[in-house]
C-alpha cells in the first residue's frame, strides 16, 4: 500500500513523461537568446550556397546557358546531359536541375520563416531581433524572388507549413510580388546601411541589398517610376560606388568590393562544400568554369561568339571584353597559357574568366574541386544603374538615363583612351544602347536570359535556339512536385 | 499529485480496497488457526508401471507436507481426518485423497498426457491451459535443453508454431531474429521479452539451462495486457526455482563440443581462374598475363575458405542446487559457457559466466517475499560479420585462388589481381583486436500479501542494469612485399595504430503492483480480476574515446594514454538518452460452468517516446472460448477434449525511438562572414517534427481450437488469425514546398494474415515411450499503405550491383526482391539485333534480359518482383523414443517457399574469384544458355540485379539428433544418485536445401526491408557434443 501510494505520487510526477534530448538542442529548447537567434539566421543563409545539391541550379545555368552568352560545355553532350535540355529549350519536367532550384529555394524561405517565427518571442536586443528578422525577410523575398521569376507564381508558403498545408497550391504571380515587396520594404525600414554593419558582419544583408532586389523587383513588374525613386535612393545612399578598376571587381582582392550590394559568401578553407547540410563553404563554380586538361576544370558556361561580338559592337574592343572571357592565348592565371592542347583538345575558342580563380587561390585542405572561394557577385552597382537608367528612360526622364549609363561606361573605360564614349543617343536607341550596356557590363554573371525574358526580347533573340515564348518564359514546375501533392500544384502551359 | 486523478485514477481505487481489505482479512486468517489432532500418514508413490516416483510432492492442506523418497516412499502429519492429501509428480495427473481413517495411503499416479491442466504464464498471472482462451504457446524446460545452446531463441526455434526463429550469424553470441506471426512493421518487429517479470532487451545474458519454461503470448488478446509493447508478440520466460517441500537436488550438467563448417562453397581453384583470366584478356583485346601462360602449373592454389575456416570448441558447465522447506524455496545455479567461431578462432568468440539467484520465503502466512537474480558475465570478440566490404567470408570467397597464404619468407601475401578491396582474409583476421565485455544484472524483489482467501497484492520491484565496454585496437602491420615502394594496397597496410574504448551503461528500473482477485462463485462461475500499475525508466549512457601513434603494437598495452602524441591526437564524446512508462492496467477471465470462457483486458500506457499530442494508448482486447467436449451432448470418446475460442484485440509497438516526435536543431548549417571569411555557425531543424507521433498500431483477430484425442495421447492445436498494423512509422516523401525532411509518421500499414498448428502425440507400449510432434506455421505478408501518394521505399543496396534488391510498395510482401528478369543468353549478334536495346557493347555471350513492356527498350521500366524472402511457411518436426533408460531425440526445422538473393560474389570488382558454375559459361553460340561470356567489363550489366541471383532459399534442416543412456534406478539407488545420463548429439547434422551460398537459414541484418540478402553471412556450425546430466 506504501509502494502503491509512493508509485502515485513518483507516477504522477508531471515530468516523468516528459523527456526531451539530453544531447543536441531541440525546437524545445532552442530559440532562447541572442546566440541561438543569431544561429537561426545564419542556417537560413546557408541556402544561398546550395548550389549542386542534388543537382546543379548554379546561377549561370539559367542566366547564361539558356541565353545567346554561353552554351552547356563539358566533356560532351552526355556530360550533365539535362543542361543540355535547358540549352536547347527541350527541358522536361523532370529535369533534376530545375528540381534543385525549386528544393533550395523552399529550403531557404523555411528557414526564413523559422527565424521570423522563432526570434521574435527571444528576450534580446531589440535592434539586432529586428535587423535578424529583416535579413531573413530579405532571404526569404530572395527566394520567392528567384522562384516568380522562373516558374511564375509558386506556393506561397509565408509559414512554416504545418503537415495540413503541405499540398499547398500556386498562388498567382501578383501575390508572390506583394509577398515579396512586402517583406523587402519591411527589410529595408530595419536593416542598417552597410557602413553601419561592424566589419565581422561583411556580407549580411543591408539595407541597400533589400532596396536593391526591390528595384529588380519592380523593373520586372515595369513599375518604373517606384523603380527609379528607389534605384536614386540606393545610388545616393553614399554607401556604394563604383570599383574604379572593373578587372578587380571579379579578383579575390575585390571582394565585398565598394560597389557590391549583394555577394553570397564562399571560402576555400573549410575543406569542401558537397551539397547542401553541410558545415563547408567552398563553391564548385570555379571548377565548373574552368577548362579541362591541365586548368583542372570540368569546363562548362562556354561564352559563344555571338556574345564576344557583342564587345565589338560599337568599333572598339570593349575593355571589359578581357575580365570577362579568356580567348586562345591569354594566361589563365598563374595555371598556364590558354591553348585548345592544353584544355584536353576541346574545340572551344573562349572560356568564362570572371569565375577564374588561381592554382595559388586553391583549398589546402580537402578536395580543391568543390572548394573554390570565389564570391557569386549577385548585385553590383552598375546593376543598379543600368536599371535606373532603364526605369528612367520608361519614365521619360532620358537625362537621368544618359547620366546613369555614363557613370559605367565612364568606369569602364578608365584610362583606356578611344573606347566607350559618352551614350548621347534618345529615343529607342537609348534604349538599345542600355541593353547593350547590361549585356557587357553584367556579361556571365547570370542576367541576361532573365533580362531577355523581362524585356521581352526573348523570342527575337533565342527563338533560334528553340525558344517558345508561350513556353519557356517559365519553368517546368518539378514533375515530382505535382505528383507529391496529387495534382494540387498544377504544371505551367506547354510542359 | 495534480495529475493524480487523471492519469491513475483507477490505481487510487485498487489502493483503497487494499486497505479496506487487509484489516478484514487479517483478522480473518488470525481467527483461522486453530489446532486439531495429529494423524500420521505414510504409503508409497507409483507411476502405472510400478516403478517408485523419486521427489513426488504431497502436500497438506494447512500442515507440512512431504516428499517421496527413494523407493516412493513418504510420511507426514496430517491435521485432521479431513485433511486433503495432494500428490503431484511433473507429468502425471494430479490426484486428491481424503485422509479418512486411513494410516496408510499409497497411490499410483497416472501420466498426464494432455497437459491441459497444466499451468500456464499469461502475464501477471497464470491459468490453466484448458481455461485460456487466447493463443499461448508454452516450450519446457526439457525441450530446451534437448538441444544445448548458447541463447535461448535458438531454444525456441522450430519448437512451436507461429514463433519464427532465424539464425542472423553463426558467429558466436550473435543475436537471432524472432518473428511472432510475421513482420508486423517494416521498423523493429522483435517481441517484448519479460524474464521472471522484467522486460529485457536481448537474451544473451540469460543461461537456458536456468529456464522453466519460455511462454509466447500470439495473439493480440493475450498480448494487449503489455499494451504498447504487446504488437510483435510478448516471450515470458520463467526461471526455474525450487517447489516447497522439496529435498535439495545437486545437479551438474555439462558438455563438451567441437564446431566445424557444415559446407563450403565451391570456388575455383587457381588453375581454372587463370584460364578464365586469360580468356577474359583475350576477349577484350588485351594480352593475357604473363604468369598465367601455363594454368596447369599453377595447380589448385591457395583454398581461402580452407583457410579462415577451422574447427572449434564449445564448452559448458552448470551447477545447480535447488530445494525447498515447507516455507521456502530455493534455486542456486552457476554456468560456464565458452564457444570458438569456426570462423577466425579465437579472433570469434563467446564466454559466458552466469549465476542465478532464486527464493521465495514466508515471512507470514499473509506475506511470502522472494527474488529472482541474475548475473551475467559475457565477453565477446567480433569479426566483422554481414557486410559485402570487410568480413573475413566475403573476401575468402573472393580472393584469387593464386596468391598464396604466405610468401616464401612467411609473411603474409597480398593479391595482386583481386582488387584492392579484396585483402589477405587470414591476415585481416589477424589484425581484428574487438572486444565486448559486459556486466549485467537482472534482478527483483518481489512480496505476496495474501489479502484474503483468493486476493493477493504484489508488488515488484526489479532492476536491469548492463555495464559494458567495447574495446577495439588496429595495429600497424604492412604487406608489402618491398618496404621501401610500400607496393601492398591501402586496406594491405596501416602505419598508424589506434585504439578506441567505449563505455557504454544502460539501466532500467521497474516497479509493478498488481492485485489479483481469485473467487469461485458456487458451482458455476469462476471469477478472475486482476489490476495493476507499471512505473518503468531507461537509461543508456555512453561515452568513448579513441588515440592514435601508439609506441606499441602490443594489443595488451592499448590504452588511450599510451601514445606518442597523447594531446593532438585524442578524441572523446558521450551522451545519454532515457525513457519511461508508466501503466495502468487490468483483467477479468470469467469461466461459466466449466465450459464458458470469457476474457477481456484493458492497459493504458503513458510513454515519453510519445508524442505531447498522443501521450497516453489505451489498448484493449476481449476473447471467448467454448469448451464443447464438457457439454451433455458430447459423447466422444476419440476426441475427448475440444474447445474452441476466438479473440480480438489491440496492441501497439512503441519501439520508435526515443525522441522521434521532436526535431533535433542540427548545428553546422554554416555561413562565412566577415573580410577573413570566418565560419560562423549556422542552426536550425532539418526534419520536421511531428508532436502526434504514437506507437503503431496492431489489430488482430484469432480463431482456434485445442483438441486432445485418444486418451490424451493426440493433441492439436490450430489458429487462423488476421494481423493489421496500422500507423506504421514511415518517413513519406513530403513536398519540397515544406522546406525540411519528411517527418516519420504514422502513416503506412501492414496485414499479415497467418495460419498455424501444433500437433503432438505420445504413446507408451510397455517399457517403450515413444512421442512425435510438429509445427507448421503459414503467414502471408502484405504492405497495404505507405501513406498519401504511397511512393514505394527501395532498400537493400547490393555492391555488385550497386543498386537496390529491395522494393517495398502497396499490395507486395514487405521487402520484396525486384529485378531484371533474365531469358537466357545472347548467342549471336542476329539475336542481340532482334531483341530490345540494352547497351551499344552487348554482345553475344551476354544475357538477354526481358523487355516486360515491350517498348523495344531494356530500362528500369522493364523491372518487376523476382523473388520474396518470407517463406510459405516455416515448421519443426520432433520425434523422441525412449526405451529402458535410452533416449533418442530427432529434431527437424526447415523453411519453404522463401527466396535468397545471393550477393556474396563481387561482380563489380573484375578479377574476384567466383563459384566454380563459372566454368559453365559461354564460350561460343550454344555454349551455355545461363552462364554469360566471362569479360573485363561488364557493358551489358549482366550483374544488374535480376532472377540471376535469386535462389530458392526452402531448406530441411536436422537440427538435432541426440542419444542417451540414464543409469536405472535400481542402479542409481545404490549409487546414491536421482539420475545419470550421458548423451551425444550433433546439431547441423543434414542441411536439404538447392541453395548454393554458405547457409541458406540467414536472416536480416538491415532489418524488414532487406530480409533474405546473403552479402556473405557467417555459417552456421555442425556441432558433435557430448555431454552428462547428474542429479543427486
Amino acid at each position: 500500500m506504501v509502494a502503491g501510494i509512493l508509485l502515485t505520487s513518483v507516477a504522477c510526477n508531471k515530468d516523468f513523461l516528459d523527456r526531451k534530448p539530453l544531447v543536441g538542442a531541440t525546437e524545445e529548447n532552442f530559440y532562447r537568446n541572442e546566440a541561438d537567434a543569431i544561429a537561426a539566421v545564419n542556417a537560413a543563409y546557408a541556402p544561398l550556397q546550395f548550389e549542386i545539391s542534388p543537382a546543379g541550379h548554379f546561377r549561370w545555368i539559367w542566366g547564361d546557358i539558356m541565353s545567346d552568352d554561353a552554351i552547356k560545355g563539358g566533356s560532351g553532350d552526355n556530360d550533365a546531359a539535362e543542361l543540355l535540355q535547358l540549352e536547347t529549350f527541350k527541358v522536361q519536367a523532370n529535369n533534376e536541375n530545375v528540381e534543385s532550384e525549386w528544393s533550395a529555394d523552399y529550403e531557404g524561405i523555411y528557414r526564413a520563416n523559422v527565424v521570423l517565427e522563432k526570434v521574435p518571442p527571444i528576450v534580446m536586443d531589440e535592434q539586432v531581433k529586428a535587423r535578424l528578422l529583416g535579413e531573413a525577410r530579405f532571404i526569404r523575398a530572395w527566394f520567392f524572388y528567384n522562384l516568380v521569376t522562373m516558374y511564375g507564381g509558386v506556393p506561397l508558403a509565408d509559414h512554416v507549413l504545418a503537415p495540413s498545408e503541405y499540398n499547398l497550391p500556386r498562388a498567382s504571380e501578383a501575390e508572390v510580388w506583394t509577398l515579396i515587396e512586402a517583406d523587402l520594404r519591411e527589410a529595408a525600414n530595419v536593416l542598417p546601411l552597410r557602413s553601419e554593419y561592424p566589419t565581422a558582419d561583411l556580407g549580411r544583408i543591408t539595407k541597400g541589398t533589400a532596396q536593391s532586389l526591390l528595384v529588380k523587383s519592380l523593373v520586372w513588374q515595369k513599375r518604373w517610376s517606384e523603380a527609379q525613386a528607389l534605384a536614386e535612393e540606393v545610388i545616393n545612399s553614399n554607401q556604394y560606388q563604383l570599383e574604379p578598376n572593373y578587372a578587380k571587381i571579379f579578383t579575390l582582392e575585390g571582394e565585398n568590393g565598394p560597389e557590391s550590394i549583394f555577394e553570397i559568401q564562399y571560402m576555400n578553407r573549410s575543406g569542401g562544400n558537397w551539397g547542401k547540410n553541410n558545415a563547408n563553404e567552398g563553391s564548385f563554380t570555379n571548377v565548373f568554369q574552368r577548362p579541362r586538361g591541365q586548368f583542372e576544370g570540368y569546363g562548362f558556361n562556354i561564352p559563344t561568339a555571338d556574345f564576344v561580338q557583342e564587345f565589338f559592337k560599337e568599333g572598339f574592343e570593349d575593355p571589359r571584353l578581357k575580365s570577362t572571357v579568356f580567348r586562345v592565348g591569354d594566361a589563365m592565371g598563374d595555371r598556364g597559357i590558354f591553348t585548345k592542347e592544353a584544355t584536353g583538345g576541346f574545340p572551344y575558342d573562349y572560356y568564362p574568366k570572371k569565375y577564374f580563380s588561381n592554382k595559388s587561390e586553391d583549398a589546402t585542405l580537402g578536395d580543391p574541386n568543390p572548394n573554390g572561394g570565389t564570391n557569386d557577385r549577385v548585385i553590383r552597382l552598375s546593376d543598379v544603374l543600368l536599371l535606373h537608367a532603364e526605369a528612367a528612360f520608361h519614365n521619360n526622364n532620358e537625362d537621368a538615363a544618359r547620366q546613369s549609363i555614363n557613370r559605367v561606361r565612364a568606369r569602364a573605360r578608365g584610362t583606356v583612351q578611344n573606347v566607350l564614349p559618352d551614350v548621347t543617343a534618345t529615343g529607342s536607341a537609348l534604349l538599345e544602347a542600355i541593353y547593350h550596356e547590361r549585356r557587357v557590363e553584367l556579361g556571365l554573371e547570370g542576367h541576361r536570359f532573365f533580362d531577355l525574358v523581362r524585356t521581352g526580347r526573348a523570342t527575337q533573340v533565342l527563338s533560334p535556339l528553340g525558344f517558345n515564348e508561350g513556353v519557356h518564359k517559365l519553368f517546368p514546375i518539378p514533375l515530382s512536385q505535382i505528383q507529391a501533392t496529387n495534382g494540387a500544384i498544377q504544371q505551367n502551359p506547354g510542359y | 499529485m495534480e495529475r493524480a486523478g487523471t492519469c491513475l485514477s483507477a490505481h487510487n481505487n485498487l489502493i483503497i480496497m487494499n486497505i479496506k481489505h487487509t484489516y478484514l482479512f487479517v483478522l480473518l486468517l488470525l481467527l483461522a488457526q486453530a489446532a486439531g489432532a495429529q494423524i500420521v500418514v505414510s504409503g508409497r508413490v507409483t507411476g502405472a508401471d510400478g516403478e517408485a516416483l523419486i521427489g513426488a510432492t504431497v502436500a497438506v492442506k494447512e500442515g507440512k507436507g512431504a516428499v517421496t523418497d527413494i523407493e516412493g516412499h513418504y510420511q507426514l502429519t496430517a491435521p485432521s481426518p479431513e485433511t486433503e492429501l495432494v500428490f503431484t509428480y511433473i507429468g502425471m495427473r494430479p490426484r486428491t485423497e481424503i485422509v479418512g481413517d486411513r494410516r496408510t495411503i499409497d497411490v499410483v499416479l497416472e501420466e498426464n498426457n494432455a497437459l491441459i491442466d497444466e499451468v500456464v504464464v499469461v502475464g501477471y498471472g497464470s491459468q490453466k491451459r484448458s481455461n485460456i482462451s487466447g493463443a499461448v504457446s508454452t516450450v519446457t524446460a526439457s525441450e530446451i535443453s534437448e538441444t544445448p545452446v548458447l541463447r535461448v531463441e535458438q531454444a525456441l526455434q522450430g519448437r512451436t508454431a507461429g514463433v519464427q526463429v532465424t539464425q542472423n550469424s553463426g558467429s558466436p553470441g550473435s543475436p537471432l531474429t524472432v518473428r511472432v506471426r510475421g513482420t508486423g512493421t517494416i521498423n523493429n518487429s522483435d517481441p517484448l521479452y519479460i524474464v521472471d517479470g522484467i522486460p529485457v532487451d536481448g537474451l544473451d545474458f540469460l543461461n537456458p539451462n536456468d529456464i522453466e519454461t519460455i511462454n509466447v503470448l500470439k495473439d493480440a488478446a493475450s498480448a494487449a495486457i503489455y499494451g504498447s509493447r504487446g504488437a510483435n508478440g510478448v516471450v515470458l520466460i520463467t526461471t526455474r526455482t525450487g517447489k516447497k517441500n522439496q529435498d535439495g537436488k545437486i545437479a551438474y550438467d555439462a558438455y563438451f563440443g567441437i564446431q566445424s563448417a557444415w559446407k563450403k562453397a565451391n570456388l575455383m581453384n587457381a588453375r581454372e581462374y587463370a584460364i578464365l583470366s586469360n580468356e577474359a584478356h583475350v576477349a577484350a583485346g588485351q594480352a593475357p598475363l604473363p604468369e598465367f601462360s601455363n594454368p596447369e602449373l599453377l595447380g589448385n592454389g591457395t583454398d581461402w575458405l580452407d583457410a579462415i575456416f577451422g574447427d572449434a570448441p564449445m564448452t559448458s558447465h552448470q551447477l545447480s542446487l535447488t530445494g525447498g522447506g515447507d516455507k521456502s524455496t530455493y534455486t542456486v545455479s552457476g554456468n560456464y559457457f565458452d564457444q570458438e567461431g569456426i570462423v577466425g578462432g579465437d579472433k570469434s568468440g563467446f564466454r559466458r559466466y552466469t549465476a542465478r539467484i532464486n527464493g521465495t520465503n514466508a515471512v507470514k502466512k499473509w506475506l511470502n517475499v522472494g527474488t529472482n537474480l541474475g548475473l551475467t558475465n559475457l565477453s565477446r570478440r567480433f569479426l566483422p560479420e554481414n557486410n559485402e566490404f570487410t568480413t573475413p567470408l566475403v573476401r575468402a570467397l573472393n580472393m584469387d585462388p593464386v596468391t598464396p597464404i604466405r610468401k616464401s619468407d612467411g609473411t603474409y601475401a597480398y593479391s595482386r589481381y583481386s582488387d584492392t578491396d579484396i585483402i589477405n582474409p587470414v591476415n585481416a583476421i589477424e589484425q581484428t583486436y574487438d572486444r565486448w565485455k559486459s556486466n549485467r544484472i537482472v534482478g527483483a524483489l518481489f512480496g505476496d500479501l495474501m489479502l484474503a482467501p483468493g486476493l493477493q497484492f504484489r508488488s515488484s520491484y526489479s532492476v536491469d542494469a548492463t555495464f559494458a565496454t567495447r574495446n577495439i585496437f588496429y595495429p600497424t602491420f604492412d604487406l608489402s612485399s618491398d618496404p621501401v615502394l610500400s607496393d601492398a594496397p591501402a586496406g594491405e597496410k596501416r602505419a598508424i595504430n589506434s585504439v578506441v574504448l567505449q563505455h557504454n551503461n544502460w539501466s532500467t528500473w521497474q516497479w509493478e503492483n498488481v492485485l489479483t482477485w481469485d473467487h469461485q462463485f458456487g458451482e458455476s462461475h469462476h471469477l478472475t480480476l486482476t489490476g495493476g500499475t507499471t512505473a518503468l525508466e531507461n537509461r543508456y549512457e555512453y561515452s568513448g574515446g579513441a588515440n592514435s601513434n601508439l609506441p606499441s603494437n602490443d594489443p595488451d598495452d592499448a590504452y588511450i594514454s599510451n601514445t606518442i602524441d597523447p594531446i593532438t591526437a585524442q578524441s572523446a564524446y558521450g551522451g545519454a538518452d532515457e525513457s519511461s512508462l508508466l501503466s495502468v492496467f487490468g483483467r477479468a477471465n470469467y469461466v461459466l460452468r466449466e465450459k464458458y470462457l470469457f476474457s477481456a483486458a484493458l492497459r493504458a500506457d503513458g510513454s515519453s517516446r510519445f508524442g505531447p499530442n498522443n501521450r497516453y494508448g489505451y489498448f484493449p482486447s476481449v476473447s471467448a472460448g467454448w469448451i464443447l467436449s464438457e457439454e451433455d451432448f458430447w459423447h466422444s470418446k476419440v476426441l475427448e477434449y475440444l474447445k474452441i475460442r476466438a479473440s480480438w484485440g489491440q496492441n501497439g509497438n512503441d519501439r520508435i525511438g526515443n525522441y522521434g516526435f521532436t526535431s533535433v536543431v542540427l548545428s553546422g548549417q554554416n555561413y562565412t562572414f566577415g573580410p577573413d571569411q570566418i565560419i560562423t555557425n549556422g542552426s536550425v531543424p532539418l526534419t520536421v517534427s511531428n508532436p502526434d507521433l504514437r506507437w503503431e498500431t496492431i489489430t488482430q483477430t484469432d480463431l482456434g481450437f485445442d483438441a486432445t484425442f485418444l486418451n490424451g495421447r493426440l493433441t492439436w492445436t490450430s489458429d487462423f488469425y488476421i494481423k493489421n498494423t496500422s500507423g506504421m512509422l514511415y518517413a513519406a516523401p513530403i513536398p519540397l514546398t515544406v522546406g525540411a525532411n519528411p517527418p516519420i509518421r504514422n502513416i503506412a500499414s501492414v496485414k499479415n494474415t497467418g495460419w498455424e498448428t501444433d500437433l503432438n502425440y505420445r504413446q507408451r507400449v510397455g517399457a517403450f515411450k515413444y512421442s512425435i510432434g510438429g509445427n507448421f506455421s503459414m503467414v502471408k505478408n502484405e504492405v497495404t499503405g505507405l501513406g498519401e501518394g504511397g511512393e514505394p521505399v527501395y532498400a537493400g543496396r547490393v555492391q555488385s550491383a550497386n543498386a537496390s534488391v529491395t522494393k517495398t510498395e502497396v499490395g507486395q510482401t514487405i521487402g520484396a526482391f525486384y529485378g531484371y528478369v533474365t531469358d537466357g543468353l545472347f548467342q549471336s549478334r542476329e539475336e542481340i539485333a532482334a531483341h530490345a536495346f540494352q547497351n551499344e557493347a552487348t554482345a553475344p555471350g551476354d544475357i538477354r534480359f526481358m523487355d516486360l513492356n515491350n517498348d523495344g527498350v531494356v530500362n528500369n521500366d522493364d523491372q518487376t518482383y523476382i523473388g520474396n524472402p518470407i517463406p510459405d511457411f516455416t515448421y519443426g518436426i520432433n520425434a523422441d523414443v525412449e526405451w529402458k533408460g535410452i533416449d533418442l531425440g530427432i529434431f527437424l526445422q526447415g523453411a519453404y517457399g522463401n527466396e535468397i538473393y545471393n550477393a556474396t560474389v563481387r561482380y563489380d570488382f573484375t578479377y574476384v574469384n567466383r563459384p566454380v558454375s563459372v566454368l559453365n559459361r559461354w564460350t561460343g553460340p550454344g555454349t551455355s544458355n545461363s552462364e554469360p561470356r566471362v569479360s573485363l567489363s561488364d557493358p551489358n550489366q549482366n550483374a544488374r540485379v535480376s532472377d540471376r541471383f535469386v535462389e530458392d532459399g526452402s531448406y530441411l534442416r536436422l537440427k538435432n539428433v541426440q542419444l542417451g543412456y540414464s543409469l536405472p534406478k535400481t542402479v542409481l539407488k545404490r549409487i546414491g544418485f536421482e539420475k545419470f545420463r550421458v548423451y551425444a548429439s550433433a546439431q547441423n547434422m543434414f542441411t536439404f536445401t538447392k541453395y548454393t551460398g554458405m547457409d541458406p537459414e540467414i536472416g536480416s541484418y538491415g532489418g524488414a526491408l532487406e530480409a533474405g540478402i546473403d552479402r556473405g553471412f557467417y555459417p552456421q556450425a555442425r556441432v558433435l557434443l557430448g555431454g552428462i546430466n547428474v542429479i543427486f
